[in-house]
């Protein structure tokens, strides 16, 4: 069990590490070599382990209707993580300075609105997107995923302004420069790592989206998680194109997921509550 | 002293310009839309029935039908089970497989983030992935069990073994997130602790159980109640792997809510479903604040 840390780890355990992983990962990486048969391949039985690759699957998406649920895909992630990171950086400074009380009730007023299950925000939504016309379209996506985005940045960004040392903006401000001057000079760009780090995570939170997206968009708009899920049709599972569509769909995640690795915990719990 | 007083009144002015185009625009998507939900779980609204969305002649109505509708009972008591079994997995497995990983060593450091693939992926490709897993014909575990003379039924279309299967696709795509902050509260472990205890002749089990587990038994308990929290949203592999059934055995409540919305066009009875949902996430969301202030005071 756990004893004192070891400067490096002992044969066994890296064996032990290594066999682990590859139990856990397997199912992953099964799915991304499917990605690569063809789909007589697929079928055979027993699966070969060893074959020629081919792209045949990937580029049947790039012909095919996938392509423009990707852009869609693309869009209403970023649109959404610029909308809520212009409207909550400044909003975040602004309550990491604020001494005033109601701050934490605020705080956690906002933090609900990430806390509810999505079911709860896609009755109103639907409801009123039917009525106002935004069903089905990228404007309608990019506002429910701020709806979602713009409390994870306020909550990520607080402690990474609370980092700036106030004697900084103490300093310019005596010298007479204005508090938003102090922002946009001084404090943003020490916490630029941080606003990297926190789009980063609210294109993955908007980009992992399936079920607004199912619910909420029909063709025009709909989502590459949407449209690989509609290779499982009737007629029967297109396998070969699922692995390639699904393994497009995680290819952006893992690699800004290595990317900010590091904020991924305060990220991923500013979902449900601090502790 | 009143260049301060000018520079604080600036500083409260530029705090209300910063905060309220947020505050602004998250009422109207998210306040709005929250009142908007009480406002139709008030009615007895059908979307085939148009006029209904304004009916409150009866406004309790569909909260009076709740405790009589199994289904809506069963789906309260699938979700227990689901979130019950999951959560005690995770953090478990999750302890464990920190243990392991738990050593300063550079190849291991690498290895870590391998292990939070899981989470990480898109929910519905996790969904697809274990969709895999559980058919037959193409499946790498059904191919396995042959291989040894196992015949082995149906998972995800069995009555007995359909809400296990979710169980473990959710085990396995969750128990990274336990995993991560167990890791992280066994760094703060002074590690002077455990060597006074080996040099006093304790063994590696004493010194987990009176050393190691009494310093992350709170992140135990808090990484289980925010898994508690988000198991309602569950939706994904519920909704690719089974389709709440067989029957309606792996019929959560948030698939129930769906259903009625999307599928049987009763928005008015789902919202009534979702408030509640919404309330027992709410109670336990404050349970998780309440329990980590507690500790906070503690330490």
């Amino acid at each position: 069990m756990s004893g004192p840390v070891r400067r490096s780890a002992s044969p066994r355990r890296l064996v032990a590490i290594g066999v682990t992983l590859i139990v856990l990962l397997s199912p992953f990486l099964w799915l991304l070599q499917m990605s690569f048969k063809s789909n007589d391949l697929i079928l055979q039985f027993p699966p070969p382990l060893i074959f020629t690759p081919t792209l045949q699957n990937y580029a049947s998406l790039w012909q095919g209707a996938f392509a423009a649920s990707f852009v869609n895909s693309l869009m209403s992630a970023s649109f959404s993580t610029a909308l809520a990171l212009v409207l909550g950086v400044p909003a975040a400074y602004a309550l990491s300075r604020w001494a005033g009380r109601g701050k934490h009730a605020l705080s956690f007023a906002i933090l609900v609105t990430r806390m509810a299950p999505p079911i709860a925000f896609t009755i109103p939504f639907f409801l009123f997107y039917r009525w106002i016309g935004l069903l089905d379209t990228v404007t309608g996506l990019v506002l429910v995923y701020t709806s979602f985005n713009l409390p994870l940045v306020i909550w990520m960004m607080q402690p990474f302004f609370e980092t700036v040392p106030s004697s900084l903006e103490e300093a310019a401000l005596v010298d007479g420069a204005s508090t938003r001057v102090v922002f946009l000079q001084i404090v943003l760009p020490m916490v630029a790592p941080g606003i990297a780090a926190t789009a980063i995570l609210c294109f993955l939170y908007a980009w992992n989206d399936f079920f607004f997206a199912l619910i909420l968009t029909r063709t025009n708009a709909r989502t590459a998680p949407v449209a690989v899920v509609n290779f499982m049709n009737y007629e029967g599972w297109e396998w070969g194109k699922i692995a390639a569509g699904g393994s497009l769909v995680m290819a952006p995640v893992l690699i800004f997921s290595l990317a900010v690795r590091r904020y991924l915990v305060s990220g991923l719990t500013a979902g449900a509550v601090k502790g | 002293m009143s260049g301060e007083g000018l520079v604080d009144a600036e500083r409260r002015r530029f705090n209300r310009i910063a905060l309220a185009p947020s505050l602004i625009v998250l009422f109207v998507i998210a306040g709005l839309p929250a009142i908007y939900l009480v406002v139709t779980s008030l009615t007895p609204f059908q979307l085939v029935n148009p006029g209904s969305s304004t009916d409150f002649s009866s406004p309790l109505r569909n909260y009076r039908l709740l405790p009589g509708d199994p289904r809506f009972v069963n789906s309260l008591w699938v979700q227990a089970k689901l979130s019950f079994w999951g959560v005690l997995l995770q953090v478990l497995l999750g302890m464990l497989l920190a243990l392991l990983l738990h050593t300063q060593s550079r190849v291991v450091e690498f290895a870590r983030t391998l292990f939070l693939i899981p989470m990480v992926l898109p929910p519905i490709v996790v969904a697809i992935i274990w969709k895999l897993i559980y058919t037959p014909d193409i499946s790498p575990l059904y191919y396995a069990a042959s291989l040894l003379n196992v015949t082995m039924p149906s998972l995800t279309s069995s009555v007995d073994f359909a809400l296990t299967a979710i169980i473990i696709a959710d085990t396995w795509e969750w128990m990274p997130f336990t995993f991560l902050m167990v890791l992280a509260a066994l760094q703060t472990i002074p590690e002077e602790f455990s060597e006074a205890a080996l040099v006093d002749g304790a063994n590696r089990l004493q010194i987990f159980f009176y050393i190691t587990l009494p310093f992350i038994t709170p992140i135990l308990v808090i990484s289980g109640m925010f898994r508690l929290i988000d198991s309602v949203k569950a939706f994904p592999l519920v909704f690719l792997l089974t389709g709440g059934g067989p029957g309606s055995v792996t019929e959560v409540t948030n698939y129930y809510a769906y259903l009625l919305a999307f599928d049987f066009n009763e928005i008015g009875y789902s919202s009534s479903v979702t408030i509640v949902m919404l309330l027992l996430v709410v109670a336990v969301s404050l349970g998780v604040v309440w329990m980590g202030r507690r500790r906070e005071a503690m330490a």
